[in-house]
């Protein structure tokens, strides 16, 4: 009750300072004039800019776009909200938009879907889903979707006298690792040029790391271990999205977790600290032979100079399929936004085919429609790229989503810590229980 | 020189009035005019958001929703909030190190140049790291620091030694952070400390020399009891600026590797701006920070006071 | 205390001899072991400042593709001035995003612009009012001037990140949002800092010269203006210098206050440098470019201002 008490000022007081802010408040609903629209990815700006510029032509609204780095994009975003200043339209996350929804800061588009009878089955399953908040409305519109694979160096994998085949054929289970560790100890090579598999390896002085570690410790694992948890008869929450039990005291997931930070014990992998960047600079060092990243970083992997990359799926765990987390980014209104009208004009064209065909063109994201997916797939083909590894999960294996609940910023920084305390050697896995405990706590409010 | 010429047309008061005058209330119309504009920016940009942040902790507020009022809670939270007292005891550690150096190190190259030279080379040399802003300066040595790409571990393994995790050891990364900023900051600081010694009488040196004292004894008997106050002063803005560090570990480690460097004001910045836009607990913890500077820099500040009047 | 006590400031104040003449004779004659250890120490210090800018060239000048190979050479690696060329805008989005830059354009002449406009309005504001706040509290006697002045050092103390969100507030409830006026106000009025520092070199001038000037019939202001700022002037120029820098500097109030490129400072422009998206390295030659370019206006006006300290320095001899 008081909650919506809340809602209710902060919805009028958003309203007033809508009025204020706009210099052209009085056009308010009409689909007219300049919106601004808020992204983070520098990769993808020439493609929403192509779209930007196609739009303008269809109509009398004109779309001004901004773009922030990652580590600024949250901070500015917040403030805006606070000050009634912000984009009308934004990229936005997964792991965000649920608090921005609680607070009333992203507009509910339900109304417009059904007022324009906009068909939102044109999305690739699973994308809607997530944006649809415990409040049953949804608050984005998808815009491209993504899963995670290893990227490799090839000559590595050739020097090992192994091929793309190992790799695509690769099993995996948490107790030994299966083929899949036995391709990771043959591609570490010791200081003294002994394998990871040979007799006399020392795991202390490693010349080139089997599989590197990218430094993102997350509740989802997206970027770590994902790959290989999606694998198990396992999942994050009692009911995914909006569950409120995590299972990270459940003890498979433990003993996944052991196996994949207990690699750098090995000396398959390189040790907590080691390297501060993505896998991306990890192979591109030279040091590191393969990587997990999202199907978003293939440009970073490809373009690197003198390392030829080529990409491979996850392995296939005890469940019998390859797993990988399936999500994707969607475009969002602000609350504050005084052009709501034009607003939705723009993101209904941002999830339209014309639009993410011209996306597609740029070969940097799949778009949320499959068949413009196909043209981004046509479009990596040309450009000498396999990204098959990426369709892969969805031919043959099991995607899944990440983990989607209330209070994620908290969830986040609970597991991080206690996650990488793990890789740090502090503990080992069974500390996930307490982390556990204390995550469920807070959810329970 | 600069001293004025007679009076203009204006009557002045007798001698008389005027001391009687002083007596009461002084030069409160002119200071008044004096502090008007100070005042005003004091109250709107320093007092009124204090005021309010105070006001907030007592309030479950979020940063888009007002709140009501919910007392202590969120002092209880905190005395409660293991990582809280973690952030406390990490930035303790940074602001001891951080000081402890750069003062040293500061008032060794002020006094080194004041002695030595007069150059403006030199000078301006110092203070170049200044400026660059915090976040590219930790950019920069996240980059020369790097363990596998960093050319300062380069050199490292060159010499024979093993590589140093500068940011990613739990025990290096606070020392780390310290001697970045010391970098940033121990140009700014030999300045301030400079301006101090440029107050010193330089015929007291002059005595000295005719008196055949060395240059330490001259520093032990001279400099220092002379510079104490400016130290005193220095000492309360850097370690005042040393406790709110933020920048840095925000570019470096985002308070990592597990908490290891997650200072209070970066905790607070989590808390407010990513974790739940909790307003409420970040004020809460921004009072305390708040508690903690004034304690200090009030046993600075009256140390340093006994110190002048000693002088005086 | 064991001290010398200060010699009584000599009466005529312009009569005190230039400490620099006899020193320099000095000087000449003893080279001692603690002067040359003394130089080492300074040279040192220089080299550990000086080395990481000499590191940012390098690294302005490498293409970026090439860094994470070729991180133990001392010299550019795959030397480029494309880094430049992003800094400056002059790249198109196209050879920018191939070399590992943003894409985004940049304006810099409006942003060094806008920086100026910034950091001067901030440091002519903050000094001078600052300094007839100082004044008040140094020189002149009123009831209430210690409470007062406790309360304006107490301001000191209010973390930064206590004051943010209700200062946006407060410049949004202004119209100011997404002006340069907006980035400048909460600084331009006053610093507790620089009332406490200017306040405290105000009050070690000596009373003599200004009570000489009371005698000479010269009121609060005129003594103000024409005796104690220009007796102060090395402490004013030093603040000055650094109140200039930390504007220059600041980020994170310019980053929330700033909307377009209206209103986009340097610092804020450098941000574009940075990491664009999660996963991808930043643009390394773009952000060290652009940082060296931010710099030098900042070393050409520390070249203009250190006449003027030097100059200055003569005075501080009347103490």
């Amino acid at each position: 009750m008081r909650k919506t008490a809340h809602l209710a000022v902060a919805g009028s007081l958003v309203l007033a300072l809508g009025a204020c802010s706009g210099g052209d408040g009085a056009a308010g609903d009409e689909a007219s004039g300049e919106i601004t629209y808020w992204l983070w990815d520098s990769n993808q700006l020439p493609a929403y800019q192509a779209c930007a510029e196609d739009f303008a032509e269809t109509g009398d609204v004109s779309v001004k776009i901004e773009q922030f780095a990652w580590d600024d994009y949250w901070t500015k975003l917040t403030a805006s909200f606070v000050g009634g200043s912000g984009p009308d339209v934004f990229v936005d996350h997964l792991s965000k938009y649920g608090e921005f929804a609680a607070q009333g800061q992203v507009v509910a588009l339900d109304e417009m879907i059904q007022a324009d009878a906009f068909d939102t089955g044109v999305y690739a399953d699973g994308l809607l889903e997530p944006w649809q908040y415990v409040d049953g409305s949804t608050y984005g519109l998808p815009k491209d979707w993504d899963t995670t694979a290893f990227f490799y160096n090839t000559e590595m994998l050739a020097d090992a006298g192994l091929t793309a085949e190992d790799l695509w054929t690769a099993d995996w289970n948490p107790q030994d690792g299966g083929t899949f560790e036995d391709v990771v100890a043959r591609l570490t090579v010791d200081t003294n040029g002994v394998r990871g598999d040979e007799e006399g390896f020392d795991a202390s002085s490693v010349a080139v790391y089997g599989m590197g570690i990218n430094p993102n410790f997350e509740e989802t694992g997206q970027m770590q271990w994902a790959n290989f948890t999606g694998s198990l008869d396992w999942d994050y929450l009692d009911s995914n999205p909006w569950g409120t039990q995590y299972r990270f005291d459940d003890p498979q997931l433990q003993e996944a977790i052991d196996w994949f930070y207990g690699l750098a014990d090995k000396g398959y992998a390189p040790s907590a600290g080691v390297f501060s960047d993505e896998t991306p600079t990890q192979l591109g060092s030279g040091k590191v032979a393969m990587g997990t990243n999202g199907s978003w970083a293939t440009g970073s992997f490809m373009e690197l100079d003198g390392v030829d990359v080529g990409i491979a799926p996850g392995p296939v765990g005890p469940t019998g399929e390859r797993a990988s987390i399936f999500n994707g980014v969607a475009d969002s209104i602000s609350a504050s936004s005084s052009k709501q009208a034009a607003a939705w004009e723009w993101v209904k064209y941002l999830g339209s085919s014309e639009c993410q065909d011209v996306v597609a063109e740029h070969a940097v994201v799949f778009p949320a429609i499959p068949g413009s997916a196909e043209n981004a797939l046509a479009a990596f083909d040309e450009k000498g790229w396999d990204v098959s590894a990426f369709f892969s999960y969805e031919e043959e294996g099991r995607t899944f989503l990440a983990p989607i609940t209330l209070h994620s910023g908290e969830v986040n920084a609970i597991a991080s810590v206690a996650l990488e305390d793990i890789y740090l050697g502090n503990t080992d896995a069974s500390s996930l229980t307490a982390a556990n405990d204390s995550i469920n706590a807070l959810l329970e409010d | 020189m600069s001293a004025a010429p007679a009076a203009t047309g204006r009557a002045r008061p007798s001698p008389g009035t005027r001391r009687r005058r002083l007596q009461g209330l002084g030069d409160l119309p002119a200071a008044l005019v004096f502090i008007l504009p100070a005042t005003v920016g004091f109250v709107a940009f320093l007092l009124w958001p204090t005021l309010r942040g105070i006001w907030l902790s007592l309030t479950d507020s979020t940063a888009f929703q007002p709140g009501g009022f919910v007392g202590l809670a969120n002092y209880e939270r905190m005395v409660a909030d293991p990582v809280f007292w973690n952030a406390f005891r990490v930035t303790i550690w940074y602001v001891v190190l951080n000081i402890g150096v750069q003062t040293v190190l500061a008032v060794l190259v002020a006094v080194l140049m004041h002695r030595l030279t007069r150059s403006m080379i030199v000078r301006g040399i110092i203070l170049t790291p200044y400026l660059v802003s915090n976040v590219v300066a930790a950019m920069l040595f996240l980059m020369l620091l790097d363990y596998q790409l960093g050319f300062v571990n380069e050199v490292v393994e060159g010499l024979g030694w093993d590589r140093v995790m500068f940011f990613g050891d739990q025990s290096l990364v606070i020392p780390t952070i310290a001697m970045v900023n010391v970098w940033r900051h121990l140009g700014y600081t030999a300045l301030l400390v400079f301006a101090g010694l440029q107050t010193i009488p330089a015929n007291l040196y002059e005595a000295g020399r005719v008196d055949g004292a060395s240059e330490l004894r001259m520093f032990r008997e001279i400099t220092m009891p002379l510079l104490r106050p400016y130290l005193g002063l220095v000492l309360i803005v850097t370690m005042i600026g040393s406790f709110q560090v933020f920048d840095t570990v925000s570019v470096t480690t985002q308070g990592g590797p597990a908490n290891a460097s997650n200072v209070v004001q970066y905790y607070i910045y989590e808390v407010a701006f990513s974790r739940g836009y909790d307003f409420g607990y970040a004020s809460a913890m921004s009072v305390a920070l708040m508690v903690v500077l004034a304690t200090i820099s009030i046993v600075q500040f009256r140390a340093t006071r006994a110190n002048q009047n000693d002088m005086a | 205390m064991t001290t010398t006590a200060p010699a009584p400031a000599p009466p005529g104040t312009g009569t005190v001899t230039p400490a620099s003449a006899p020193r320099r004779r000095r000087r000449l004659r003893r080279p001692g072991l603690g002067r040359v250890l003394g130089w080492v120490v300074l040279v040192l210090v220089m080299l550990a400042t000086l080395f990481p800018f000499y590191w940012m060239l390098r690294t302005a000048l490498s293409t970026n593709a090439a860094l994470p190979g070729g991180a133990a050479d001392p010299l550019p690696v795959g030397f480029s001035t494309e880094g430049f060329r992003r800094a400056l805008g002059l790249a198109t989005p196209a050879e920018s995003l191939a070399d590992g830059g943003s894409g985004a354009s940049l304006d810099f002449p409006r942003y060094l612009l806008n920086s100026v406009v910034v950091a001067t309005l901030v440091t002519a504001g903050q000094i001078f009012f600052s300094a007839m706040a100082a004044y008040a509290f140094a020189r002149l006697r009123w009831p209430g001037r210690d409470v007062v002045y406790s309360v304006f050092l107490a301001g000191l103390m209010v973390p930064v990140i206590f004051t943010l969100l209700p200062n946006f507030l407060l410049i949004r409830d202004l119209g100011l949002l997404d002006t340069l006026a907006g980035i400048a106000l909460p600084t331009t009025i006053m610093t507790p800092f620089a009332v406490f520092f200017l306040r405290q070199f105000f009050a070690g001038i000596s009373v003599e010269v200004e009570e000489a000037a009371k005698l000479d019939g010269a009121g609060r202001f005129r003594t103000f203006f024409t005796i104690i700022l220009p007796m102060a002037s090395p402490a004013v120029a030093t603040l000055a210098i650094l109140t200039y820098m930390t504007a220059w500097n600041d980020y994170l109030w310019p980053l929330l206050v700033s909307q377009s490129e209206d209103s986009r400072v340097l610092t804020l422009a450098l941000g574009i440098f940075r990491a664009q998206a999660p996963q991808s390295a930043p643009d390394w030659a773009g952000l060290m470019a652009a940082t060296l370019l931010a710099a030098l206006p900042m070393l050409l006006l520390f070249g203009l201002f250190a006449r003027r300290i030097v100059n200055s320095i003569g005075f501080t001899g009347i103490k």
